[in-house]
């Protein structure tokens, strides 16, 4: 299963405190897919994936200050 | 006036620059300390006081910059740093974050300013004149605190960059983590300018470089003090409004150029678009951008101005008032965000997420 967590229009640290909630109702194995457009999440997502044990599947930029990222929950997290 | 605008606007929109594409964010390197546990924005902050106290000090024994006393009204200090630190989490920026912010088309980020350039004047020469006086009539012995300690500043420098310099060691020591970016799709200087994520290391010695270059910039207009924020942000309001071209001194132009520097950061990185957040998002903008109109004029500067400058200066009025800025920002992190997710939870709001079907 995919979750998919549309945080376009917020700005941080919303992005991640959201991201963080969605993460904790998955389990391991399952990817969280985030669309967003705060400039400074494209620092604080990635790495507060990894510093979690999660995964980085794909991250790109969809459009002019706008992000995808999606995120596979690590067996830590 | 000339210089004014020419120095004024070139040291704003280098400042600008960098920030936006250092992602240089004071409120949040204070805010992820307690949020998420992560010092790496904090220890930037300190190499950028560390950075500019050496450049300054050395500039000031060299004769080129002169260093004015800076008054130790204790209780603005206090009370003024604590409301501006609740007011930087509400409005999602710090002084120079809201700024650079509106540069990349943030609205809410707007909204946030022009509240904070309203509560500015409002405050040091408006109808909350009273509480600023009220507030800054108590005034303590010293300025600096090598002075109350009968020292040479070089001493409290050189400690200071000392501690600073062990803490980055013991930081860098650590095994990197390895973060996935975006794939680069641009080259050479290009890339360097406008698409790698930059260390923040790197971008808090670029700030500190800058904030040396404003006092000798600021002074050749006859302003004698380094990077500051509340007071031209408060000066533009005041300009635009009565027409008086005394208000624009070097530093309107700064705060007008770090605007300008980080639009031109964000265009060239496909960063900028005009972005409207949700209601609650513009609320809390608002009154966040008063509040930090209001405690930054009891507290004689914000993020900037008592944070990295006043700091680095080594005088009362920076340190008292950092500390009680970083002890406003995480009381209202802690009730802002982090009881209201714990609030959430508890009620299993389903939020904003929808699962999809694949």
């Amino acid at each position: 299963m995919k979750k998919h967590l549309q945080v376009i229009g917020m700005v941080c640290p919303f992005p991640l405190v959201e991201a963080e909630q969605a993460m904790r109702e998955l389990s391991p194995g399952q990817e969280l897919v985030i669309d967003f457009d705060c400039t400074q999440a494209t620092e604080s997502l990635p790495r507060w994936a990894v510093k979690h044990g999660h995964q980085v599947v794909s991250f790109e930029q969809t459009g002019d200050a706008q992000w995808q990222i999606t995120i596979r929950k690590g067996a830590a997290g | 006036m000339f210089a004014k605008i020419g120095l004024g606007l070139l040291c704003g929109i280098v400042l600008g620059f960098v920030l936006q594409r250092g992602r240089f964010c004071v409120v949040s390197a204070y805010r992820d300390v307690i949020l998420v546990k992560d010092n790496r924005m904090f220890i930037a902050v300190l190499i950028a006081i560390a950075v500019q106290s050496i450049g300054v000090y050395a500039l000031a024994g060299l004769g080129l910059i002169q260093l004015t006393d800076v008054p130790f009204t204790w209780l603005g200090a206090i009370v003024g740093g604590f409301v501006f630190g609740w007011g930087i989490v509400l409005a999602g920026g710090c002084a120079t974050g809201t700024w650079y912010r509106a540069g990349e088309g943030l609205l809410g980020s707007w909204i946030a300013l022009f509240a904070y350039m309203l509560g500015t004047v409002a405050t040091k020469s408006g109808v909350l004149k009273p509480a600023h006086d009220a507030l800054t009539r108590h005034k303590g012995g010293d300025a600096f605190i090598y002075t109350t300690l009968g020292i040479s500043p070089w001493v409290l420098i050189l400690l200071f960059a000392a501690l600073v310099s062990l803490i980055v060691w013991r930081h860098l020591r650590q095994p990197a983590l390895v973060v996935p970016t975006l794939k680069p799709r641009k080259s050479g200087l290009a890339h360097l300018l406008f698409e790698k994520r930059w260390h923040p290391f790197v971008t808090a010695l670029l700030v500190g470089i800058i904030a040396i270059a404003a006092w000798p910039m600021s002074e050749a207009t006859g302003r004698m003090f380094g990077l500051g924020i509340t007071t031209p942000s408060g000066n533009l309001l005041r300009y635009i409004t009565t027409g008086d071209a005394t208000y624009l001194d070097w530093a309107v132009f700064l705060v007008l150029g770090i605007a300008l520097g980080s639009y031109i950061a964000a265009k060239g990185s496909g960063e900028f678009r005009w972005r409207l957040p949700d209601v609650k998002t513009i609320r809390h903008n608002f009154v966040g951008g008063l509040l930090m109109g209001f405690g930054a004029s009891i507290a004689g500067g914000c993020t900037i101005g008592n944070g990295l400058v006043n700091t680095s200066l080594f005088t009362w009025q920076g340190w008292v008032a950092t500390l009680f800025i970083i002890a406003g920002t995480w009381s209202a992190t802690y009730v802002v965000i982090m009881r209201g997710r714990r609030k959430e939870t508890a009620g299993a709001a389903p939020g904003q997420t929808a699962p999809l079907s694949m």
